[in-house]
């Protein structure tokens, strides 16, 4: 598929959408692949693929928090490219992985280079805050912003433009044996992804929970959110149980015919 | 409710000023660096209520407006509530300069981000998004149009409801509000609730989203033998659950993020390569 200009212009907006969304729209996850996912399929006639991709990337980020160690990488910017390059050489979530992840790590670096620059700009709302310039204050707020929207945008649009050939080439020249090591890889990844939310959810009383949501899942075929229900009823149960309400003797008859 | 309420009567700060101050916080993080944090956007988010608290006394007003620009750092969802808190202080000073140390302001501040941070990033990103996406990625699946919005649905709906109430809770009883829930331990009980629909979640999402498995095969004396099948006799999923079990146990040993993700791609990758895993 050869690329248009106003279609990478547009993932270019994309990217830099991924960014702000965490910034000035108070991260209201704008950027989780399932999302960029659908907007570059739009953007590149193929709403479906897209989509599929966008799911599958999903689950080998599920696991990248933004929090600690894990905020190393940039899903936003790696899901937004990994897809467009997936949709653009007809290939599937493998290809999209193997060219987001290292734009996802690179475009962490870059973000860590952009706080560091909005440091210095801090010492001049210094100045205005001591003058109770507000206007300027908000000016400067915002410039940060429009630096943000630059870093992002114009990065993905030149390497989704002008990379389009390139990248087509290289996975055109992709023997068998290699595609078949970046399957294994995406079908491994998402264990990192969820190990990560193990790490933080964990507690030694919360084991029965995670075997019992493992083996209902493993052993049949209800649904995510039939399983989700099934723990929110369990998790209400439990909340009665266990809170010191008036109806306290109502919550231990309950425990005995447990 | 009509926008134009008055919810402070001696600042005469209105509904519509305090609906101002919640959809600034949306840009907490807009000009987010290593030295003040988010500062900048704290106060850019409380400016409406400084302006009318402050508006006959200039000096006061850019002594407020330097004081909010001391480090900050939380996660964003529950910042109203210390947004609605400051707003409280900050009108306890106006009235009572002589006995209130304004001090306190910033120490309130700095003692309320670990705990809310904890929280809040135990609900948003640990619960609320895994919760949505991991219903959000069934539909995608199938490529169905609707898996992006139901994911943004389920994640933003609880997320706008509790940066909306925060805000009013932080400013109208905020630390009686905090001494409440931390003495009688509900926080706690409800944290660990959530936690169970989460795990639930997690136990589920390892079994049917990791889709590694093994494709190989001997014949023994004429008989196919496809290793895959013995391991499902065992247990079904084993090998997503002991991938994921591996890599926890890393993960609890301190090992960086980085290094266990380089170590997947390379295992995965000649594993692939030699047809032991797909």
């Amino acid at each position: 598929m050869t690329i248009e200009i106003w279609q990478a212009l547009l993932i270019g907006c994309v990217a830099a959408l991924t960014a702000l969304e965490g910034d000035f729209l108070g991260e209201c996850k704008l950027r989780e692949p399932l999302v960029t996912g659908f907007l570059v399929g739009l953007i590149l006639g193929d709403v479906r693929q897209g989509i599929i991709i966008g799911g599958q990337l999903q689950l080998i980020w599920m696991g990248a928090t933004g929090i600690g160690l894990s905020a190393q990488l940039d899903i936003g910017c790696g899901g937004t490219i990994g897809t467009a390059i997936a949709l653009m050489t007809n290939s599937g979530a493998e290809v999209a992985m193997a060219f987001g992840l290292p734009v996802s790590i690179l475009m962490q670096s870059l973000n860590v280079l952009k706080m560091t620059g909005f440091s210095g700009i801090m010492h001049k709302v210094d100045r205005y805050a001591e003058e109770g310039n507000m206007k300027g204050m908000i000016r400067l707020h915002y410039f940060c912003g429009f630096i943000t929207f630059l870093l992002y945008c114009v990065p993905t649009f030149v390497s989704v433009y002008m990379g389009s050939g390139l990248v087509q080439t290289v996975v055109d020249s992709l023997p068998q044996w290699a595609m078949d090591g970046l399957t294994a890889v995406s079908a491994l990844l998402p264990a990192l992804g969820f190990a990560m939310l193990l790490q933080i959810l964990m507690e030694t009383k919360l084991i029965p929970f995670f075997i019992v949501g493992f083996v209902v899942a493993a052993y049949t075929d209800l649904t995510m959110l039939a399983i989700t229900l099934l723990a929110v009823a369990v998790a209400l149960v439990m909340y009665w149980l266990k809170s010191d309400r008036p109806a306290g003797t109502l919550a231990y008859e309950e425990e005995e015919d447990l | 409710m009509s926008k134009n309420e008055i919810i402070s009567a001696e600042n005469n700060i209105t509904k519509k000023d305090f609906l101002k101050v919640f959809w600034r916080s949306f840009t907490l993080l807009g000009s987010y660096n290593f030295e003040r944090m988010e500062a900048l956007g704290f106060n850019y988010s409380i400016m409406p209520a400084l302006s009318k608290i402050y508006k006959d006394d200039p000096d006061g007003l850019k002594e407020a407006l330097r004081r909010h620009m001391e480090v900050f750092n939380m996660t964003v969802a529950p910042s109203t509530f210390v947004m609605g808190i400051s707003i409280a202080m900050e009108e306890q000073y106006k009235r009572d300069p002589e006995h209130f140390d304004p001090a306190s302001i910033n120490s309130v501040k700095m003692a309320l981000m670990g705990p809310l941070s904890g929280i809040g990033d135990t609900f948003f990103w640990g619960i609320f998004r895994i919760l949505a996406a991991a219903i959000g990625v069934s539909f995608a699946q199938t490529g169905s149009i609707v898996a992006p919005f139901i994911f943004l649905l389920l994640f933003n709906v609880p997320h706008f409801l509790t940066r909306y109430h925060c805000l009013f809770i932080g400013y109208r009883n905020g630390n009686s509000f905090l001494q409440k829930v931390q003495s009688s331990g509900q926080m706690n009980l409800f944290t660990y609730c959530a936690g169970i629909v989460g795990i639930i979640a997690v136990g589920c999402m390892i079994a049917t989203q990791i889709s590694v498995s093994c494709p190989l095969s001997f014949t023994i004396s004429g008989t196919e033998i496809v290793l895959q099948e013995y391991l499902d006799q065992i247990m079904p999923r084993l090998l997503p659950l002991t991938a994921t079990l591996i890599v926890y146990h890393f993960l609890q040993k301190k090992v960086r993020v980085g290094v266990i993700m380089a170590g997947i791609i390379i295992v995965g990758f000649l594993c692939g390569v030699l047809g032991i895993l797909c």
